[in-house]
């Protein structure tokens, strides 16, 4: 027995499967830690380290080695929200999120960017969040890389990837290795149906043992549905548990109370938990100007064989046009490549009958690069509104702006030259109306016409952000810098929920050192009200 | 497929929407999971469908053909076991989503599944059952080509379910060339060995 979930299970760590309770019941303890992603498992640990008693609740379910079985339909089934079928209110944006002990950490590519430094000054100046400096946050970064196993991809990138490389060397645009979390990878390209190797270092193999081996409990299918307030503290999480199909309540009932409680359950699940709970929102500012860093794509096919479902999904990118036209002007992206295995290959270049199988046939010569918008910078890019449907889950409403749509095509152009540039005998932007074009004039012209329209135009997130965004004044936020709601004494956030804008890069970094930086402040802060 | 989409449609669809909505409770339809079907004219693969009904399941072996055309395999046996287990796949795909984007298939499928619907924004006059693969084609290409964001959705809903739940089937990976996870890690991993229950 070797996966250590399971030696831990073996050594008697406190998990309950919310599928097996019958009956309600109320749970006392120092911290409820809601949400076992990024933000909430590394609150979990800080604090249980610190000596706290710690329940986390996590709405998906536990799922460990024993289950990564490099298989998409499971892996879609099970670990993401909605079953992979998630999107924003109009059907435009298909939105890829973990939905699972580990949260996102634990389907994610394993990009471990630090927040750019742009984006920091642009939040110190605009949103008065002067304490998160570079310099000020360099050690949380430091610490979290060093928890995370984050280090520059050292083995050659795969074909995939190399395209990327290659195609910037040949335009003279600077590239860069990504940094990783893992440990003792075996390159093999699975990390987004959950790491069958246990190489990577989400919140599953790090922060969650770490916080189950300092005494505390997990719940997991267990829905956090609404935080209660009384005067201006919260008294306790009510919850329900799910059945083991994960999806249908199964009428048991928790209560939990607790001195403090961390919300870390996304940037649509955060917003939603708040809004059931309808706490306190003077200026109606939760659920607003969320952000999904929008992608779009295009597949390319090469001479080589590229085997896009083979090795490290993501070790090259490209900044260049990230930040060119400075923070706050036309929409910039980051180049990078998404693997592409056959379902998802199949989801992403749309299409039906002869003309799919055409594409779709030569999967072992695709390359596909991706371009992530930041939203957020710019009055035209105001982000998008989450809402609550009747049953209570939330939808994101996020409207597509002509400054958008204008970095969008910019991107689609910058991406399909990048192919050719590489030796792509034929490249097709991911857009209902494209084709193949085998000629860079063609492609260029072609795209220049393409309709920049919702539905047309494919796109699809993997970074949700915002919609609590932490800020001096309570007019424009939900929290203060450190997370603390502006209303509520003891209640936190923790998760990408906080971020003002988007950042820019892959956010799973900034979101360990935030939570890393303000549970520490927490955990003494709680120390001190006991002494 | 969302609410909105449906309302954007307009008086014209609002009003076909509001005959299907009649229709349900007229005509009989059911648009309930099949589960386990036997004695029926149509063939349908063994399986206990959990969301499809009986009509989705017309529906879709009308629309498979057009939508996996070039991939199904030629012959009779094989052809008619991809078209089985892709069903399989699309109901149990569905299972695993959110209620309420359960209920806007359901939404979609019955307005597919009931004449009005099915005449006013499909094209297609009669019973799916009786549909060719080129009407299917023409239909899905009238609704890939459309100016309603609505239809451009519903296509890109029945096309996306069918390609992920085709072409993600170990039984298809030949068809797109996918070699399958490396036979070496699949070997030396231990959740390929000893399968034990979770023990969570």
């Amino acid at each position: 027995m070797t996966d250590p979930i399971e030696q831990g299970i073996a050594r008697g760590w406190r998990i309950t499967d919310a599928s097996t309770l019958s009956g309600d019941q109320t749970v006392e303890s120092d911290v409820v830690v809601v949400g076992t992603g990024a933000g909430g498992g590394t609150t979990a640990e800080i604090l249980a380290e610190a000596g706290l008693r710690v329940v986390l609740v996590e709405e998906g379910r536990l799922y460990h080695q024993p289950d990564f079985r490099m298989d998409e339909h499971e892996a879609y089934a099970s670990l993401y929200q909605e079953g992979m079928s998630r999107m924003t209110a109009d059907g435009s944006i298909a939105i890829l999120q973990g939905r699972c002990v580990g949260g996102s950490t634990t389907v994610n590519w394993t990009s471990s960017f630090r927040t750019p430094e742009p984006t920091l000054n642009h939040w110190q100046q605009g949103f008065g969040l002067e304490d998160l400096s570079p310099q000020a946050l360099a050690p949380w970064f430091d610490s979290r890389e060093q928890r995370h196993s984050v280090a520059p991809w050292r083995i050659p990138p795969n074909t995939n990837n190399d395209v990327l490389r290659r195609g910037c060397e040949a335009l003279d645009y600077a590239w860069g290795v990504i940094p990783r979390n893992v440990k003792s990878c075996w390159n093999l390209g699975y990390c987004g149906v959950g790491c069958p190797t246990n190489a990577k270092q989400g919140t599953l193999l790090t922060c969650i043992p770490g916080a189950l081996n300092h005494r505390a409990t997990l719940y997991h299918g267990l829905r956090a549905e609404r935080l209660v307030m009384q005067q201006d503290h919260i008294s306790h999480l009510q919850a329900s548990a799910l059945a083991s199909d994960g999806l249908t309540p199964n009428g048991a009932t928790v209560t939990l109370r607790a001195r403090h409680f961390v919300v870390a359950a996304s940037a649509l699940g955060t917003p939603a938990l708040l809004l059931r709970s309808q706490l306190p929102d003077p200026f109606e500012q939760v659920g607003k100007r969320t952000f999904l860093h929008p992608v779009n794509a295009c597949v390319a096919r090469m001479p080589e064989t590229v085997a896009p479902y083979y090795g490290a999904p993501q070790s090259v990118y490209c900044d260049t046009f990230n930040f060119r036209d400075g923070v706050t002007g036309p929409a910039g992206y980051k180049l990078e490549v998404p693997p592409l295995h056959p379902a998802l290959a199949a989801a992403v270049v749309p299409g039906h009958g002869r003309k799919q199988y055409t594409s779709l046939k030569q999967l072992p010569h695709m390359q596909a690069l991706i371009a992530l918008l930041r939203d957020g910078f710019h009055p035209d890019s105001p982000g998008g509104t989450v809402h609550l449907r009747d049953d209570g889950s939330p939808v994101l409403d996020y409207p597509l702006t002509d400054y958008l749509w204008r970095g969008l095509r910019e991107a689609y152009l910058t991406m399909a030259e990048l192919q050719f540039a590489a030796g792509a005998r034929a490249v097709q932007p991911i857009h209902m109306d494209a084709r193949w074009y085998t000629r860079w004039r063609d492609a260029r012209e072609a795209i220049r016409a393409l309709p920049m329209q919702v539905h047309r135009t494919r796109l699809f997130t993997a970074h949700q952000m915002g919609g609590c965004a932490m800020g001096s004044k309570p007019e424009n936020s939900v929290t203060n810098s450190f997370g603390e709601h502006h209303h509520a004494a003891n209640l936190s956030i923790h998760d990408a929920s906080l971020f003002p804008t988007s950042i820019g890069a892959n956010p799973q970094l900034t979101v360990y050192a935030l939570a890393a930086r303000n549970s520490e402040k927490l955990a003494m802060k709680l120390a001190m009200l006991v002494s | 497929m969302n609410r909105r989409g449906f309302l954007k449609l307009g008086l014209g669809g609002t009003l076909v929407l509001g005959a299907a909505g009649l229709g349900v409770h007229l005509g009989g339809y059911n648009n309930a999971p099949a589960g386990k079907p036997e004695g029926q004219a149509a063939r349908v693969p063994d399986h206990d469908f959990q969301f499809l009904s009986r009509q989705d399941i017309v529906l879709f072996q009308a629309l498979l053909p057009a939508l996996l055309a070039g991939a199904l395999p030629a012959s009779p046996e094989p052809y008619q076991r991809s078209m089985d287990n892709t069903l399989i796949r699309i109901d149990q795909g569905i299972s695993a989503f959110s209620p309420a984007n359960r209920q806007q298939l359901r939404k979609l499928f019955d307005l597919l599944n009931l004449a009005p619907g099915r005449i006013a924004l499909a094209g297609i006059w009669r019973d799916w059952s009786t549909v060719s693969q080129e009407q299917a084609h023409a239909f899905l290409q009238r609704w890939h080509d459309s100016h309603f964001g609505l239809l451009n959705s519903g296509y890109i809903a029945l096309s996306k379910l069918t390609n992920v739940a085709f072409y993600g089937a170990r039984e298809h990976w030949p068809a797109s060339g996918y070699p399958g996870p490396p036979a070496w890690a699949v070997s030396a991993l231990p959740q390929f060995h000893n399968r034990r229950n979770r023990h969570d």
